[in-house]
């Protein structure tokens, strides 16, 4: 599954405030926290219970039901509110949820889940029936999660007893574990009223926290359940606060407002200048799974051509664009994988800088400039392209002008087009456009299927490109039906090599997650496929020594 | 009058129509289209053209845009505006705790602009071109010209961040709800402070000038030279007779001026997170949220034409020189 994060894109902002507001109304001998001891030298070897982590969120949240969220805000405070089926680690493995082990059977299309005893906060057993009540309303109502279970069979999925259910599916796929993470949730409570609006914000689930309250724009307040019956995580409240602005966000981070969220390389910059923040900040960096590139519309006469799209790619300066315009937090990728999946195919070069190499390209391909206007034509036709760009994304409409700026030395002219992203996203889900710039989060699963099958060209899939290759198409069918992982990699190898060659996209860099986190939070991890959440242990073995703590939250409401 | 206020509220009602309609069609031509924009932030590759079908369905959006236009006026004129087409939860709700946020903050910064800009504006016209003028339209023109993103950043790293004297953003502090009711005046005002000041201090330059220009249309009128012919101090006759004469051409000038309180500052609700109909706005039209834009165009223009009917006749009450309507002219 990938997603198209727009580069405007809301960050995976991600921080804590405490009592930062209030601090400013206390009487003036309070107005200063009290001194605290050196973060960095307190003893952390024994977590202990307690205190109030601050997270950030850029933008609010609309929904809680898991059926229905999609933002990874939403995502991010649904972890902590419900437990999947099963989960993943820190590597990114499967590892088990409520279910406490499973089975597949021989020919792949059933699951058996056996439950453990997991508990919703009302203290009501989780039961199989819960589990076939949410996968029912997951497949009729929810947009985002149906497509992860194509396919399912409502005959053949049933609750077999209490513990155990199965489910089942009309073929093999061989990612279809992976979407057994989705919540669960209990019938006896969401079976009332309106699935679709009546839970949005009244929330049973069976995680570690239980929400305690949540206010429109402002803020989401969590608990710790004391029945959870799993490994209680150590902190006693995550509340989410609502920053839309970076600046403030980063001046709340400096106050110790919020205890974490995502630095633009603007900020990071600024940060690894500052040794007095990283007295109190840790700053890393880590690469999660997605990548930025530049969509080529293989409809378009000239672009359908995959010598144009190969010269164009080799114009796009990446060395340059990731030190001015990333200040070096970024990478090249060489195709549709990242260096961290095993689908990834380390023989494939990436494309590399040369304007000379492209020109002799393009008159190979017949594009020559007869008309000596400096621009080079073909039948008439000149080497022009127009290029779409997100307005509000300051680093995209840089790239492309360093882009421009390559191309115009070689006689290809790029007209720049801003758009508001409304609108831009119109014109790439209708096939209008010929070049722009987009970024995929990609899921943890190789399979391509939805961005480069034949069957996937509008308006049936997200093959905006309209890219067709019948070798393709016949590996990205095996590569979702073999169960086999060797044999697996082995075709998204080779998938791999195949689009690079053809350069249905330009794939152009990887930009790194730039994150800071307050020292006073301890035992902090990130995980290279998932970042900080997501992930369990994850935030659950986050704990804060009682010398950093501040105000407790009471709880009451 | 009963004539005149009829009629006014006739035209408003047509203007109101109008407004409505423009604004749905303008919503509605823009491109990008609200499931498509839903269905791109989506994380799943095989969104289920199903569910795309239903959503549309719901909203109507599958109809022709007078059929659509239809729906809405239908259930308009019960008061009620449908459901945003990304966000679950009541439009109305969304709304009601939006409006007041918002009109709290301006109206606050409206009436600290005036307090201010009013009195310097007629002091300057009493003594024109001498150092209160001359000082006060430099100070308060060189404040027009400050960004006021700008403005609210370097006061945010002053006082919240620097002296640490102010909350940082937002509208009220965590503990809010547990607050007696004089803890939370007070803290709901330590929150509005720096936004007031950033959206008051550009409006000073406006009210300043044009009060000070309504007092010096006045200075030299026949009725004012009588009032000194009379032997009043000028001080008596600026104050007694200008002062009251010039206020009336303040009152259009607020009756223009108090739509914008309603519909709010978007740069300035987003950088102090204050959760108004401005942020609300921006959002709904960035992600084509026809039902959230339609229901704003209504609030937003069935106040500014209420206030323009307020106007004209606060004007005549003001000035009993001026009739209303054709019907009493001459009389």
């Amino acid at each position: 599954m990938l997603t198209m994060r727009q580069h405007w894109k809301r960050r995976l902002g991600v921080a804590a405030l405490l009592l930062g507001a209030s601090l400013a109304c206390s009487p003036p001998e309070h107005r200063q926290a009290p001194p605290p001891p050196d973060a960095a030298q307190f003893d952390d070897r024994t977590p202990e219970d307690g205190g109030t982590v601050v997270l950030r969120l850029d933008t609010d949240i609309r929904s809680l039901n898991p059926v229905f969220i999609n933002s990874v805000y939403e995502k991010e405070v649904a972890s902590f509110l419900f437990d999947g089926l099963l989960e993943l680690d820190q590597e990114g493995r499967v590892i088990p949820g409520i279910a406490k082990s499973w089975e597949i059977s021989p020919d792949g299309k059933a699951y058996t889940f056996h439950l453990g005893t997991s508990t919703f906060s009302d203290g009501t057993a989780v039961k199989a029936a819960d589990v076939i009540f949410t996968l029912n309303h997951i497949l009729h109502d929810s947009p985002e999660l149906s497509g992860a279970f194509e396919g399912m069979q409502t005959a053949g999925t049933r609750a077999i007893d209490d513990q155990t259910v199965q489910v089942a599916f009309d073929k093999a796929r061989a990612g279809q574990l992976l979407a057994f993470g989705t919540a669960i949730l209990p019938e006896h409570i969401y079976s009332k009223g309106d699935f679709a609006k009546d839970y949005a914000f009244a929330v049973t689930g069976n995680g570690p926290y239980r929400l305690l309250r949540r206010t429109a724009g402002k803020e989401v307040v969590l608990q710790r359940r004391g029945d959870y019956p799993g490994k209680k995580p150590h902190l006693e409240y995550v509340m989410f606060k609502v920053i839309g602005d970076a600046s403030v966000a980063w001046d709340a981070l400096r106050r110790g407002d919020i205890d974490e969220m995502e630095l633009n390389s603007e900020q990071w910059t600024r940060a690894q200048a500052d040794a007095g923040f990283q007295r109190e900040i840790d700053l890393r960096r880590f690469y999660k799974l997605g990548y930025n590139f530049i969509p080529w519309n293989t409809r378009n006469p000239i672009l359908a051509d995959k010598r144009v799209r190969q010269a164009l790619s080799m114009c796009l300066d990446r060395k340059s664009i990731i030190q001015h315009v990333y200040g070096g937090t970024a990478r090249v990728i060489t195709g549709p994988f990242t260096p961290d999946q095993w689908a990834y195919n380390p023989e494939v070069p990436p494309v590399e800088f040369n304007p000379a190499a492209a020109k002799q390209l393009l008159s190979d391909a017949g594009w020559r400039d007869t008309d000596r206007d400096g621009v080079l034509d073909q039948n008439k036709l000149p080497l022009e392209i127009r290029m779409l760009v997100p307005s509000g994304s300051r680093t995209s409409i840089e790239q492309a002008q360093i882009f421009q700026d390559s191309l115009k030395q070689i006689g290809v002219k790029l007209d720049l087009e801003q758009l508001d992203n409304a609108t831009l996203i119109g014109r790439v889900t209708q096939g209008k456009f010929e070049a722009t710039f987009l970024s995929w989060d990609l899921d943890l699963d190789p399979d391509l299927y939805a961005l480069f099958h034949t069957d996937q060209i509008p308006p049936h899939g997200q093959n905006w490109v309209f890219y067709s290759n019948p070798e393709v198409d016949a590996l990205l069918v095996q590569g979702r039906e073999a169960m086999d992982q060797k044999q697996r990699t082995v075709i998204y190898q080779k998938l791999h090599q195949i689009l690079a060659a053809d350069q249905p996209y330009t794939w152009v860099l990887q930009e790194s997650v730039k994150w800071a986190s307050n020292k006073r939070l301890r035992n902090v991890k990130e995980s290279r496929a998932l970042g900080p959440f997501f992930w369990v242990p994850g935030p659950r073995d986050w704990w804060i020594p009682t010398p950093f703590r501040k105000r407790e939250l009471s709880a009451s409401r | 009058m009963v004539a005149f206020l009829l009629r006014r509220l006739s035209t408003a009602l047509v203007t109101l129509v109008g407004i409505c309609a423009a604004t749905f069609v303008l919503i509605h031509a823009a491109p990008g289209d609200p499931v498509d924009i839903y269905v791109a932030s989506l994380r799943s590759t095989s969104v289920s053209p199903e569910i795309a079908r239903t959503v549309r369905r719901i909203h109507h959006l599958d109809r022709p845009l007078v059929i659509q236009f239809g729906y809405w006026l239908r259930d308009a004129v019960t008061l009620d505006f449908g459901d945003s087409i990304l966000e679950p939860g009541s439009l109305r709700d969304r709304i009601s705790r939006a409006l007041p946020a918002t009109v709290l903050l301006n109206s606050a910064a409206l009436l600290l602009a005036l307090l201010i800009a009013v009195p310097i504006g007629f002091l300057s016209a009493m003594r024109p071109r001498r150092f209160l003028d001359q000082s006060s339209r430099l100070i308060f023109f060189l404040l027009y010209s400050l960004p006021n993103f700008w403005v609210a950043l370097i006061l945010i790293r002053v006082f919240a961040v620097r002296l640490q004297i102010l909350p940082l953003f937002g509208m009220t502090s965590d503990d809010f709800e547990r607050f007696s009711t004089a803890g939370r005046v007070r803290d709901l005002a330590l929150h509005m402070i720096l936004p007031v000041v950033t959206l008051a201090y550009s409006q000073l330059a406006l009210f300043a000038r044009f009060a000070r220009v309504s007092l010096l249309e006045e200075t030299h009128k026949d009725y004012m030279q009588t009032a000194r012919a009379k032997g009043l101090a000028e001080r008596s006759v600026m104050i007694g007779h200008g002062v009251r004469n010039a206020a009336i051409p303040m009152i259009s000038l607020l009756a223009l001026t108090i739509p914008y309180v309603i519909s709010g500052s978007v740069v300035i609700e987003k950088i102090f997170a204050w959760n108004g109909i401005g942020l609300l706005f921006i959002d709904a039209v960035l992600s084509r949220d026809y039902p959230i834009v339609m229901a704003l165009a209504v609030v937003t223009a069935v106040a500014t034409l209420t206030l323009s009917i307020v106007g004209d006749v606060l004007y005549a009450w003001a000035d009993p020189r001026i009739r209303l309507g054709a019907g009493e002219v001459g009389i």
